[in-house]
């Protein structure tokens, strides 16, 4: 810190001049403020490597398969908490998606493009954690009609879940420098997103265990679910038992325990 | 609604009484799906209840005063004060009235030539250091804008000869080998004779009184020798008859009030 003030000009190295400062830091500043500011240390990312090809890569709209089948629908992809992906492991910060849906080869142009504009590619590097679209989406012709079988493959997309991590970003930047653009991409996805470093992660988990923990209602979703009481498992499904209502659709209710 | 019957397994689990066979559309949609009206009942009673104590926590829990550990500037700076006030005998105070750099520069060089200097502290520390130590006193000198200058000798002449000039700086008290002076005081103290002059004094005013006992004790015997050798003169004179009785009577008269 010292150091720091004497690149900025307002203490002296008292060996060097002859002036005759007895102190090794004596303060030249003639206006001496009350108080005494005290200059954070910024913190250091020696740790820190940023690899050979720090931007976002190319991902393809079809991928290679030797012969294109059609798949069944399986929404039950989209439904529910992400168990694979939902960690930052590279990066210090991310997009995490807090909803399903499917992504397309626009939202990953769109997210590479940006991200590889606003970024600094000398201190940052980004990386994705969604594979590149596989799933095929059919779609019939126009003014077809009903029957006549499965349509063609329109296009391809990836399935996201709730908590997974979509784009991770690192580097010798602050949060502060990269939550804007990071922000600005979560928004123009089709699920809702945030852009997240690891402390707001932690954060966000804890709050949820400490709800969990403190709730003074005696009647709890599960409790109210696994025991049938009411029968009101005629409303509820098998996934409603696994997840306590905290799922519903493809979205997550919030401020559930 | 069709529904079937509840009916029992063969392995001993079961149906529910009744099935629900057709509904809408699928679990996961593209639109926000009604949520049965049971299951928003379920949903709004198990609801999440914050905990709330009787006294709330923010009445019971005293604010936290965060006791900043002194960071490594501020240890650095204490230091310095301490040696300072250990090494220099003479510590003056002194309110800066806005001096001009240059001007400051100026007093600086003259100030040296004496081997006095000049410190500036922020007051916080100051005030933080001295509050325990034995400069205690000196606490209400360091509120505003103020300069410390200091020597290892306590020149308290060279220095207002030197500062008389300026006037955008003013004593406002000093600390002289651990006794407090004001202003005055510290004028006084310039105005003093040097050590040896002083000491001299104080023998020479220890001694007086012996000194004076000597001729006390001599004063009675060498004032009847003066009277003595008078009145041989005078027998001297009468003997060889130059002067007459009135000058006896007037040596006498001149010898008793002499006495």
């Amino acid at each position: 810190m010292a150091i720091l003030l004497r690149r900025l000009g307002l203490a002296r190295l008292g060996i060097d001049t002859n002036s005759g400062c007895t102190g090794l830091y004596q303060i030249d500043a003639k206006v001496l403020p009350a108080g005494l500011k005290t200059y954070e240390i910024p913190p250091r990312y020696d740790d820190v490597i940023i690899p050979e090809k720090p931007k976002l890569k190319f991902l393809n709209k079809v991928p290679n398969y030797k012969k294109p089948r059609r798949w069944m629908k399986r929404l039950g992809d989209i439904r529910g908490p992400a168990i694979r992906a939902n960690t930052l492991t590279r990066g210090e910060y991310g997009i995490v998606a807090l909803g399903g849906g499917y992504l397309h080869w626009g939202h990953f142009e769109m997210m590479r493009l940006t991200i590889n504009r606003k970024m600094d590619p000398k201190t940052m590097f980004a990386r994705w954690r969604v594979n590149a679209p596989y799933k095929p989406i059919t779609r019939k012709g126009l003014g077809q009609r009903m029957g006549g079988g499965k349509g063609a493959i329109d296009h391809y997309v990836t399935p996201v879940k709730y908590g997974r991590v979509i784009v991770e970003f690192g580097g010798r930047c602050a949060f502060e420098e990269v939550e804007p653009f990071l922000s600005e991409v979560a928004k123009k996805l089709p699920f809702p997103a945030k852009a997240i470093s690891k402390k707001t992660l932690e954060e966000m988990l804890k709050e949820d265990e400490q709800k969990a923990r403190n709730n003074q209602n005696p009647w709890t979703f599960e409790r109210i679910a696994t025991m049938n009481m009411m029968g009101i498992r005629k409303v509820l499904s098998p996934f409603d038992l696994k997840y306590h209502g905290k799922f519903f659709g493809k979205s997550r209710v919030p401020n559930r325990v | 609604m069709a529904a079937l019957w509840g009916r029992s397994l063969s392995c001993g689990g079961w149906f529910p009484p009744h099935q629900i066979v057709r509904h809408g559309s699928k679990a996961v949609t593209r639109h926000r799906k009604p949520m049965h009206f049971l299951r928003q009942k379920l949903l709004a009673v198990t609801e999440y209840i914050p905990p709330k104590p009787a006294i709330p926590e923010r009445c019971i829990k005293a604010p936290k005063k965060e006791v900043q550990e002194p960071f490594g500037f501020e240890k650095l700076l204490r230091r310095e004060v301490e040696v300072t006030f250990n090494e220099n005998k003479m510590i003056t105070v002194f309110q800066n009235n806005s001096i001009k750099s240059e001007d400051l520069k100026l007093l600086r060089h003259r100030l040296l030539k004496h081997d006095i200097r000049m410190k500036f502290f922020p007051n916080q520390i100051l005030r933080s250091y001295l509050g325990n130590t034995k400069y205690r006193n000196l606490l209400p000198l360091f509120i505003g804008h103020n300069i410390i200058i200091v020597s290892k000798e306590p020149k308290a002449k060279e220095l207002l000869q030197t500062v008389r000039n300026t006037t955008q700086i003013s004593l406002l008290g000093a600390c002289i080998e651990d006794v407090l002076f004001s202003r005055q005081g510290v004028v006084n103290y310039s105005r003093l004779p040097g050590m040896q002059v002083v000491r001299g004094e104080i023998v020479s005013g220890l001694t007086l009184m012996t000194s004076q006992t000597c001729q006390l004790l001599q004063s009675g015997p060498v004032h009847l020798a003066a009277l003595l050798e008078q009145y041989l003169k005078q027998q001297s004179e009468a003997a060889t008859g130059l002067k007459g009785p009135e000058s006896l009577e007037q040596k006498e008269i001149q010898g008793s009030p002499a006495s």
